[in-house]
């Protein structure tokens, strides 16, 4: 398989999109990472990831309803695309196997410890 | 609920730096946000948080690029311009090239002139202070005669120096010869002159050893050139306090050394001796009536000129006894930086001088300009049929007239830019070659700051001439008749154009017409018979055993084989300058000052030169001829004798008699006329042998007159020259000019062709269809080459008729400069419209005949 670009960040806002399913926009994604991972999120940070992952083709974006708490503005939707699942999947797979190589003994003497 | 506003000045700020596809959704977020952060939080802790979020989002991928936006700027549309501009250019080639090379060609003649002029410009100006150095001029009134130049006393400048508390520093200056020195067993024979004590601390030559205020002190010191030290002792250094022999009988001693004169100062020389010794060798220049030398001063800072000038006028009288209101100088200042380019006088006056030709070339250079920038005009109105499309639908999608003239100011400043680019190239390349034609040392400017910019300034400006017609009319173009394909070039544009083709070639005729003038008047100089004969004469300067034993070294020249005759002169004969008005006959009208022209010369003096003798005879051995005289024919109508010969004259007070009148004869150039001359019979020391050989044994005669020299002569070199080149030497100005005339004219008919040929193959094109159906009606090659080629050869006819006048009136006055010239000539004038017919015609038909033989089907099937 090819090689593909993915950072940690842009991992978790991919994988949050996936969960919000449909729901996902700027704030929502935002609030969700913030709550699941509990880390605080710029709006900046989310924004260029957002970006550059609709730039390299993972996501995709559609312009929503606007409503009165965002002062008329759309809301910009997001989800993910064939490629950008395909590249979780290799992603999630890769991790594995990686899980999977470590033999058990040794983890389990880490973890006692 | 209303929304909560956030604080404005951080929110104008992100949707200033925003790229506008994100800034609503991401703003629908931060408002969101700070609306739910306002309903948890204190209003400041909102407010902060917001003005965090803003800051955090300023980032690369949220930032808008800086360009590509409407409503920030046009750069879009400005790349859509040059890329219209550019692909115009690709599909038009042969459109394409004649512009640029035309333009190029224009420019780099204009660019060339710019260098020269600075140049021009630039001589003399490394002395310091050269702001308040200044030149003594002189008018001198001789009776009726007044002439000015720079003569004055040879103790002028001292007295000035003592006497005039506004002058900081004086110095006298003499006249530059070629003299011989030597050292040890070095022998060189340079150019140089004599200078006052405060020259080198006067003007800026810079010095190598020694010190400037004691280099020319003492009577016998000499300042040498590094070239002349090195060529005599080996290095500067070794030259210093070393004795040096001038003339093979002074004894000088080095005392400075300065560095080689280069090409920017006016006067040069490879040595310089002091004013005493001047004064020692030239008695004469020590008396006040007398003048000979030329004095700088050097006036004090914050001092008023011409005060100094109206003061100095008169300075002359309380010193010469002589000086009367017949006769008698007058003083004035000209400023040292426009001695240069101004020195010509006339009635006393300062009247041109080489500025005259920065001023032509300056014109030239404009008119040449104009002209590419003529073409560059025509090609674009005659274009514009095609682009009359593109116009109407800029229109009718919204492009407003100014932006349609920027767009063809655009295209006309890429077209310049490139040409600039090619005529920079084409500038190098023609350096060495101009360099050699004007006789300077330019160097490429490319390294210069300054250079550029004058550059990027041409381009803008020519690219604004060039682009300002086709722009204007374009940008005129109705948008409904142009989609409408009823769109013709109206009659007005047609007009222009052959306005603009008339301009060019009568430009180009003119400069021809110049060009054929300037040089049949230089054959005419050349050519004339000067009442001597200057070719196969050589002299030879008179020193050492030549100048001691002149008899021993006639008898034993005259043996040489190809040597039939030999006499002596004071001076050269085609520069004579020595003049006199102390001459006094019998009916000489009282208070009448002619001014006599006057030479001493040996035995044969005539039957050397080969000039005619209208009455009486040649000094000769066989007679006392030391207080007999020969007069000219100018001179002889002035004294007014019946008959001349063995009449009494008195010159210099010595009186004698005529023996004889040589028919006039050209002793300076043909910028004035023959003066009255006076020749004597003297046995001095300085001047030339003149030595005439047969026609065709020149050579062998040099030879053994080498071998004579050395035997006879050995301190010195065998430094002879010919006459002729002397003559030529005399008009190398006049040969520079008519090479650059030459050069002008062949670029300027160029030009005009080549914009006479883009117009041609454009109306063929226009009229494919007529020409197609003219031939399948029947027309014959012949006549379709005669319809399309007349229209354009009755525009070079306009122009022959306008530009006979302009360049008839414009050579005759460059004529009169000279006293003796050929006159502007029907022929002359038929000659520059001949070629300019046989041209245009050749361009013509290149392209005519081309159309002309084209397959009607080929045209017409389309219809």
């Amino acid at each position: 398989m090819k090689h593909y670009q993915l950072g940690e960040f842009e991992e978790v806002v991919m994988l949050t999109v996936g969960v919000l399913y449909n729901e996902a926009y700027g704030v929502s994604i935002k609030k969700e990472i913030e709550s699941r991972l509990s880390r605080s999120v710029s709006v900046g940070a989310l924004q260029t990831a957002l970006i550059r992952l609709e730039d390299k083709g993972y996501l995709k974006s559609r312009e929503g309803e606007a409503t009165e708490e965002r002062a008329g503005r759309p809301k910009k939707y997001f989800e993910i695309t064939a490629l950008g699942a395909r590249v979780l999947d290799h992603v999630r797979s890769t991790r594995e196997e990686l899980w999977n190589s470590i033999p058990k003994v040794a983890l389990k003497l880490i973890m006692t410890n | 609920m209303t929304t909560p506003a956030p604080p404005k000045l951080p929110l104008r700020f992100f949707r200033w730096y925003c790229h506008p596809k994100l800034r609503d959704s991401i703003e629908g977020d931060l408002m969101e946000l700070y609306a739910e952060r306002r309903v948890k939080h204190a209003k400041w802790k909102a407010d902060l948080q917001f003005v965090w979020d803003v800051l955090l989002l300023f980032r690369k991928g949220i930032i808008r690029p800086t360009e590509g936006y409407q409503n920030l700027n046009n750069y879009g549309m400005l790349k859509n311009y040059f890329t219209i501009g550019w692909r115009n250019l690709a599909k038009d080639k042969m459109f394409s090239f004649i512009n640029i090379a035309g333009l190029s060609l224009g420019l780099t003649c204009s660019m060339l002139i710019f260098l020269w002029i600075r140049d021009e410009y630039a001589i003399d100006a490394f002395h310091r202070d050269i702001d308040r150095i200044y030149t003594v001029t002189s008018v001198e009134y001789s009776g009726t005669e007044v002439t000015g130049g720079y003569d004055t006393p040879g103790l002028l400048a001292e007295e000035l120096g003592k006497s005039i508390p506004e002058v900081e520093r004086a110095c006298s200056f003499s006249w530059s010869t070629f003299y011989s020195f030597s050292a040890d067993d070095k022998k060189v024979k340079l150019n140089g002159t004599f200078a006052g004590p405060e020259f080198f601390s006067m003007f800026s030559y810079p010095i190598l050893l020694g010190s400037k205020e004691t280099a020319l002190q003492s009577p016998e010191s000499i300042a040498l050139s590094r070239n002349m030290a090195t060529s005599l002792f080996g290095s500067p250094e070794a030259a210093m306090n070393k004795a040096v022999r001038f003339e093979n009988q002074t004894e000088l001693k080095v005392t400075a050394v300065f560095e080689d004169i280069g090409d920017m100062a006016s006067e040069k020389f490879d040595f310089l001796m002091t004013w005493e010794l001047f004064l020692r060798r030239e008695p004469w220049a020590k008396d006040w009536h007398n003048s000979g030398a030329t004095t700088f001063v050097k006036l004090r800072e914050h001092t008023d000129a011409a005060a100094v000038s109206a003061k100095i006028r008169e300075f002359i009288k309380s010193y010469d006894k002589e000086y009367s209101s017949l006769d008698r100088l007058e003083l004035g200042l000209q400023p040292f930086r426009e001695k240069y380019l101004h020195s010509n006088f006339k009635n006393g006056h300062l009247d041109g001088g080489r500025i005259e030709y920065v001023q032509l070339f300056t014109v030239v250079a404009i008119f040449i300009t104009l002209m590419a920038c003529i073409n560059f005009m025509n090609l674009s109105t005659a274009k514009s049929v095609r682009r009359a499309k593109e116009i109407g639908v800029r229109k009718v999608t919204g492009a407003v007239r100014g932006s349609l003239i920027l767009q063809f100011m655009l295209e006309s400043l890429l077209i310049t830019t490139v040409a600039v680019v090619v005529s920079v190239v084409l500038v190098t390349a023609a350096l060495p070659q101009f360099n050699a034609f004007t006789g300077k040392n330019i160097h490429s400017p490319i390294a210069e700051l300054q250079f550029w910019g004058g550059l990027t300034a041409l381009a803008a400006l020519t690219a604004l001439i060039a682009g300002s017609y086709p722009a204007l009319l374009l940008s005129s173009f109705r948008p409904i008749a142009v989609l409408k394909n009823n769109f013709r070039n109206d009659s007005s544009s047609v007009a222009f154009r052959k306005t603009l083709v008339v301009v060019q070639f009568a430009l180009a005729i003119i400069f021809s017409v110049g060009m054929i003038v300037i040089s049949s008047q230089l054959n005419f100089i050349q050519n004339k018979n000067l009442g001597y004969q200057k070719n196969n004469l050589i002299y030879l300067p008179m020193e050492g055993y030549v100048a001691t034993h002149y008899e021993t070294f006639k008898d034993e020249a005259l043996k040489l084989p190809g040597v039939t005759a030999i006499t002596r002169m004071n001076q050269r004969p085609v520069e004579m300058e020595n003049s006199t008005g102390a001459v006094e006959w019998e009916g000489k009208a009282p208070n009448t000052l002619p001014n006599f022209t006057h030479a001493a010369v040996g035995y044969d003096f005539i039957k050397t030169m080969q000039s005619e003798l209208l009455l009486g005879r040649d000094f000769d051995e066989a007679f006392a001829d030391s207080t007999n005289y020969l007069i000219n024919e100018t001179a002889w109508k002035i004294i007014g004798y019946k008959d001349p010969i063995g009449a009494p004259l008195t010159f210099w007070g010595r009186k004698g008699t005529i023996i004889g009148v040589v028919k006039d004869f050209h002793f300076n150039s043909f910028h004035v006329s023959i003066k009255p001359l006076i020749i004597r019979l003297k046995r001095g020391s300085q001047g030339y042998a003149l030595i005439r050989t047969a026609p065709d044994k020149t050579h062998e005669a040099l030879a053994a007159l080498e071998k004579l020299h050395q035997r006879i002569n050995p301190d010195f070199l065998f430094a002879h020259q010919f006459a002729d080149e002397e003559y030529r030497y005399m008009y190398q100005r006049e040969e520079m000019v008519q090479r650059l005339s030459t050069g002008f004219a062949l670029v300027a008919i160029f030009i005009s062709c080549l914009g006479l040929l883009g117009l041609v193959i454009f109306t063929a094109e226009q009229r494919t269809k007529e020409i197609g159906v003219r031939k399948v009606l029947g027309a014959k090659s012949r006549q379709i080459v005669t319809l399309l080629a007349g229209d354009f050869l009755s525009l070079v006819l306009v122009a022959i008729a306008i530009a006979a006048p302009v360049a008839y009136y414009a050579m005759t006055q460059w004529l009169t400069g000279f006293e003796y010239h050929v006159s502007v000539q029907w022929w002359m004038l038929a000659w520059a419209a001949g070629g300019a017919i046989a041209i245009a015609s050749a361009t013509i038909s290149v392209h005519a005949v081309k159309a002309a033989l084209a397959n009607p089907v080929k045209s017409l099937r389309s219809e």
